[in-house]
């Protein structure tokens, strides 16, 4: 089933008199436990592609359909709202709050998703997320002490503690090794199963593609192949 | 608000820094703020001391009350219809004491009125400051420009003017030093709407207090350096936060991606300043109050709990608002841009 469709998309920077199309007209779907890969070379538009479906820019023009609602046409501040409960996010890199261990990185995110589950439960789901992404050993530790691939884990466990319905991730393994970039990579696909998420990945290192349901391939702001 | 304090948990001495510059700059503006007051009531306790009211001077005086001489017409009638008006004479001066040692005083004397002491002829009444230095009840002082001699009756506390102890004579004795029976002032007492009497202007307290040789520019440096020093805390504040803001961007970008909301942050940069000010007060309003108990009698001290309450609201405010301007930052901060770039 469709979860998230984005119809007729365009994005166009101006620059003084110069307009530049990044986006020409991309129509996409996700699926429920399904990860969608865009690939393309840098400046073919995907990372801008997946901002704008994750609300964190707007588009040009088109539709941006999410649970029977545009969010293209949405304020700013309703935006967040479906970003903070329905939308995760895994970047780059793991962008975990310095001063927080790990256990309060998951609390957190369930305290911006205005979580109603009391403090008890609350404290139940963080122990089976962090066992999920193999994490719990390390509930008490700070962003500092952790390793690249470990920080990862938790950033991942931040982006699905509130049960999203779409994981957005931007090249999530490009600053780990290619080791645990594939621990990463499986951990994202079973997560995705496990809990019916839509997941929109994009990536550079198509080692990767084999954690993948569906690759879509960009090139000048336009989809140029879709696979399996 | 949990964010906020787990952050000042994890990064103590980044907070305790600035709070030790909030409390440091705080106390000596208590301290500075103590030292004018002080020196305001060592420079015209006997003004301050008096209620709400009108001071009247002669308009040829040209606001320098020892130039003003109100004659006896004008004075009479005006204490006959004005209820509880006083006419008074302050006149800078000397008496020598027992042993011979000349004591600078500032002679203070009124016509019948319970808001200044009265005395017969031959007696007078001290500013307790100059028991302190030896001058007992039953002394007898002595006056270079009246043969007379002076009982000392009893001493008051907290009577000076232009950092003199005042001497309240009788009018008999004064008219004697000073060879005039015009008073030079009238007070009347009320906050009522202020009277007009021909060639005469009128004073609020405050406004006469101004006409004290000294006064005003005593007190204008003072309350410059205690302003100073709020403004300094105000921009300690601002230029704190915008330092721990700029190093925050990208924490802020991400949190804004992934749902904070802006005023969620605000409120992280409020609680933080609230909780630094309100400790680093506390500790000051302790040592201030410390320093007002244990400072020496000479030093004119003096610090009321409510002065300092005053200020410390003032100190909560201009944190406030340092704190706030520097958070604009965190409403300009794009969640994108935050993604884009590396590791916090």
């Amino acid at each position: 089933m469709d979860r998230f469709t984005m119809e007729k998309v365009r994005k166009t920077f101006t620059n003084g008199e110069t307009k530049e199309d990044i986006l020409k007209g991309i129509n996409l779907s996700l699926m429920e436990g399904e990860v969608t890969a865009l690939v393309g070379a840098s400046g073919s538009g995907k990372s801008t592609l997946l901002t704008i479906a994750a609300g964190l820019q707007s588009a040009t023009e088109g539709t941006i359909q999410f649970d029977g609602q545009n969010i293209a046409t949405m304020k700013s501040d309703q935006i967040r709202k479906i970003r903070a409960s329905k939308f995760g996010f895994v970047f780059q890199f793991a962008h975990l709050v310095p001063f927080l261990t790990v256990k309060e990185q998951l609390l957190l995110m369930l305290d911006i998703a205005d979580s109603k589950q009391k403090k008890v439960d609350k404290k139940k789901e963080v122990d089976r997320i962090l066992k999920l992404v193999g994490m719990e050993h390390r509930k008490d530790s700070y962003p500092t002490s952790l390793s690249g691939g470990e920080k990862q884990r938790v950033a991942i466990a931040r982006a699905i503690i509130h049960k999203p319905k779409v994981l957005f991730a931007d090249e999530p393994t490009a600053s780990l090794d290619s080791k645990r970039s594939r621990e990463v990579m499986a951990l994202l696909r079973d997560i995705t199963k496990t809990y019916h998420i839509a997941t929109l990945l994009v990536t550079h290192d198509e080692e990767m593609l084999i954690f993948t349901d569906r690759v879509i391939k960009m090139l000048d702001g336009k989809i140029l192949a879709e696979s399996n | 608000m949990k964010m906020a304090w787990k952050e000042m948990q994890k990064n103590k001495a980044k907070f305790i820094i600035l709070g030790s510059i909030i409390f440091l700059v705080s106390l000596l503006t208590f301290i500075i703020s103590g030292l004018a007051n002080g020196l305001s009531h060592d420079n015209a306790g006997l003004i301050k001391d008096l209620p709400d009211g009108h001071f009247y001077m002669t308009e040829d005086a040209e606001e320098m009350y020892n130039l003003s001489t109100i004659n006896n017409g004008t004075q009479e009638d005006i204490l006959m219809n004005q209820e509880n008006s006083v006419a008074l004479s302050i006149q800078m001066g000397f008496v020598n004491d027992q042993f011979d040692k000349q004591r600078s005083v500032a002679f203070v004397t009124s016509t019948d009125s319970d808001l200044f002491e009265q005395v017969s002829s031959g007696e007078i009444i001290l500013d307790r400051s100059l028991e302190d230095e030896g001058i007992k009840v039953g002394d007898t002082l002595t006056h270079n420009q009246s043969n007379g001699t002076f009982l000392v009756k009893g001493f008051v506390n907290q009577k000076k003017y232009s950092h003199t102890p005042v001497a309240y004579i009788s009018t008999e004795d004064y008219q004697d030093i000073y060879q005039t029976s015009d008073m030079q002032l009238i007070f009347i007492p009320g906050t009522e709407n202020v009277q007009q009497f021909t060639g005469l202007q009128a004073f609020t307290n405050q406004e006469f207090l101004k006409t004290i040789p000294s006064y005003s520019a005593e007190q204008m440096s003072l309350n410059m350096i205690v302003w100073f020093l709020i403004v300094i805390s105000g921009m300690l504040f601002a230029i704190f936060f915008y330092m721990m803001n700029v190093q925050k961007i990208g924490l802020y970008g991400i949190l804004k991606a992934i749902g904070v909301k802006t005023s969620t942050l605000f409120q992280m940069m409020w609680t933080q300043m609230v909780v630094i000010t309100s400790i680093a007060l506390t500790v000051s309003i302790a040592g201030s109050q410390i320093f007002n108990s244990l400072a020496p009698n000479g030093m004119p001290f003096s610090l009321t709990i409510e002065t300092t309450l005053q200020l410390s609201c003032v100190f909560l405010i201009i944190g406030f608002v340092g704190a706030t301007l520097s958070g604009f930052q965190i409403k300009k901060v794009e969640a994108l841009q935050a993604i884009q770039q590396g590791e916090m």
